[in-house]
């Protein structure tokens, strides 16, 4: 059975991305308002720093915490044990690991089979980050949703708090508790994703792409920094750990925003646009205009143009599948080229995302795969 | 009063977070009296909606009520005696009925207000509601759709009569491949002869009820598939997930350090038990997901799996 990795995508846009690429160059893909400075030129004094910035910031830290752990191995081991006492039964983790896997195949049957290409201690605890923030998402997303307060954000937080340090709550808390404690995940990303989730609350629309890739950062990129611990970075790699981590919110970040191009119609149906207001503006659009639902030119050249930038991302993400450990690379390979062809499939709608739903179809997806294989044996190399 | 004192020992005895839970419920059962008792006399005191409203909402957030459960939210109501415990789930069932029947009036204004203005609502009520068929493949039933499934059914099986019994006579058709009879038929796919001489009306009640069996057996299968459907992913219907802290035990065992280096000839105490403060003793805790209604959309009407069933 061939299968093939593909986002998640819930209804209002929020993509639980579980897969992350490591790209070697630290380059920053061109931005329309040019506020922005490289990060590699180090810290220029920057009066508003840039949310491009401020993701950043989390991506050095992330790295700063993996090589730290690097150099405490051995303590390591005595804390896993640790945390591990409290929770001694196998079988009912067992039995956790296996819910998630039936509720990762429950909604999102692509990315299902995709995960069933990676080696099995990967796969259970890919399947318990995602159940994770799959429940995260459903909280304000999901058909309870108009129950959820601030308050009860700052309890599910909470509940985050006690799982990473070895007191999950439930079973499918323990799930992660037990994979945070055999891979070196860090908890930021998932308290950015709950920070993105008490945004969605508040926001519908969104000014310029400034705010908008913060969005994406919170619901897709930490997605990607979640994710690098558990794909593991190949021991003979010499990237740097930020490039794999700067890839890894690349890919995040690319996936989100094909979702957004995929659903624009869908999310304008509840009153929602993801779409910078600056942008639809520059190109004589406005909120009506995707209300109406109408294909014109200027719609045209947006969407083009929207495409483009999206397809940045994606090329940044592409640089780092290399440097995954060998076994991850064939899995996230065929993720990132699936989810490429979507935005294909958008363009061959004719820019109709309001009627149409970008599909990439069956024969498709297995084509993908044997090419994602070709170019996971390859390893570091340049020509890609 | 004596449990008023009651409260204030524990907020003496306990960490700093405890007080603003005594104060909590000394606030909420003053309040809850006083609403239980105007209610008792006066049921139409819901009916100011939004004193009622902002009343209730302020109940429900002044008093921190979350729907989300964690470690020390479950005992949110421990602190209360066994009598205020029922008067309190008394007051709130009541009210929950009453505002049903508002919920019910306020529907029919909305109907009103929509057919005044022009608005068209999508959803008309029609006289049979719209359900899914339990057989596969076909459309849902309406009370429209249901009679054309009538002719539909008296159609196929007086076609099929009138075929048995009088067309395959008259045109002396013979069943089996190829125009052989049915002995024939028999020899050639090696089945023993004996099968060619069932008496007719065996072999007609026969095949008559392996057809009924089967098909109820789909349609009961589809049922299942579409019940299953319905049901919440996360907890498989029941409402609750496996608490983590107790193992689904209810209990937590108490371990405490034993130096060894000194007092080493000290006989062990036996662990002590208690009972798991996170599931409170049910070994299991609620799913965030479905609220513990066990349903994949979870609505008011929803009755809330209680976990000592």
């Amino acid at each position: 059975m061939a299968g093939v990795l593909l986002w998640v995508v819930s209804p209002k846009g929020n993509a639980t991305a579980l897969l992350s690429l490591i790209p070697r160059s630290v380059n920053k893909p061109k931005k329309r308002s040019f506020k922005r400075v490289s990060a590699i030129s180090g810290a220029v004094a920057n009066p508003v720093r840039s949310s491009e910035q401020r993701v950043y910031d989390v991506v050095l830290k992330q790295a700063a915490l993996v090589k730290e752990q690097r150099g405490r191995k051995a303590l390591d081991l005595e804390k896993r044990s640790e945390k591990t006492d409290g929770f001694t039964d196998w079988d009912l983790l067992n039995e956790a690991y296996d819910r998630c896997g039936e509720v990762c195949a429950e909604y999102a049957k692509t990315f299902y089979l995709g995960t069933l290409l990676m080696t099995p201690e990967r796969r259970r605890a890919v399947w318990a980050i995602y159940v994770w923030c799959r429940r995260t998402d459903e909280l304000v997303d999901g058909p309870n949703a108009s129950h959820i307060t601030p308050r009860a954000l700052d309890r599910w937080e909470k509940r985050l708090d006690d799982l990473f340090e070895g007191r999950p709550y439930d079973m499918l808390d323990a799930a992660l508790s037990d994979t945070v404690s055999k891979y070196p995940v860090d908890i930021q990303p998932f308290k950015d994703m709950i920070e993105g989730m008490r945004l969605d609350l508040k926001k519908s629309r969104y000014m310029n792409f400034d705010e908008l890739y913060l969005y994406c950062y919170y619901v897709a990129g930490t997605v990607g920094l979640m994710s690098v611990p558990v794909m593991g970075i190949a021991p003979e790699s010499k990237a740097s750990v930020e490039s794999v981590y700067n890839s890894a919110l690349a890919l995040g970040i690319a996936n989100q925003l094909t979702n957004i191009l995929r659903d624009v119609g869908e999310d304008a149906r509840r009153g929602r646009v993801y779409l910078p207001q600056d942008e639809l503006a520059r190109f004589g659009l406005s909120d009506d205009d995707i209300f109406r639902g109408q294909v014109t030119d200027r719609w045209r050249n947006f969407m083009k143009d929207q495409i483009k930038r999206a397809r940045m991302f994606f090329d940044e993400a592409e640089k780092g599948v290399p440097e995954l450990n060998p076994a991850s690379r064939w899995p996230v390979w065929a993720s990132l080229l699936l989810y490429r062809q979507i935005l294909d499939a958008i363009e061959e709608n004719d820019y109709n995302n309001f009627n149409k739903r970008a599909y990439v179809g069956k024969v498709k997806k297995f084509a993908s795969l044997p090419v994602a294989y070709g170019r996971a044996l390859m390893g570091t190399s340049k020509f890609i | 009063m004596v449990c008023l004192s009651r409260f204030f020992v524990v907020s003496c005895t306990v960490k700093p977070s405890a007080p603003p839970l005594s104060r909590r419920f000394v606030h909420t059962k003053r309040k809850l009296n006083s609403r239980w008792q105007s209610m008792a006399t006066d049921p139409d005191s819901s009916f100011s909606a939004p004193s009622v409203d902002s009343d209730s909402t302020a109940d429900k957030t002044g008093a921190g009520f979350c729907i989300i459960e964690g470690p020390e939210t479950v005992q949110d109501f421990a602190t209360m005696e066994l009598q205020e415990i029922e008067d309190n789930i008394r007051s709130r069932r009541n009210k929950i009925f009453l505002q049903m029947e508002e919920v019910r009036r306020l529907r029919i204004q909305q109907r009103i207000k929509c057919a005044e203005l022009g608005i068209y609502k999508e959803e008309q009520e029609s006289d049979l509601p719209n359900f899914p068929s339990f057989i596969p493949f076909l459309p849902p039933l309406t009370s429209s759709n249901l009679k054309v499934y009538y002719v539909t059914c008296y159609s196929l099986i007086a076609g099929i009569i009138i075929f048995g019994g009088l067309l395959a006579p008259t045109l002396e058709l013979k069943l089996g491949l190829g125009g052989t009879s049915y002995a024939d038929f028999i020899g050639s796919v090696h089945l023993p002869m004996q099968l060619s001489q069932v008496d007719p009306i065996v072999a007609s009640f026969s095949g008559g009820a392996v057809g009924v069996i089967s098909a109820l057996m789909v349609v009961e299968i589809n049922n299942v598939k579409q019940q299953e459907h319905k049901r919440c992913k996360y907890c498989l219907g029941t409402g609750y997930l496996a608490c983590a802290r107790c193992l689904t035990t209810g209990s937590i065992v108490l371990t405490e350090p034993v130096s060894t280096v000194n007092g080493g000839d000290r006989p062990l105490s036996p662990p002590i038990s208690e009972r798991c403060s996170n599931c409170s003793g049910s070994g299991k805790v609620m799913c965030p997901t479905c609220l513990c209604t066990g349903m994949a959309m979870a609505s008011e009407h929803d009755p809330r799996i209680d976990p000592f069933d």
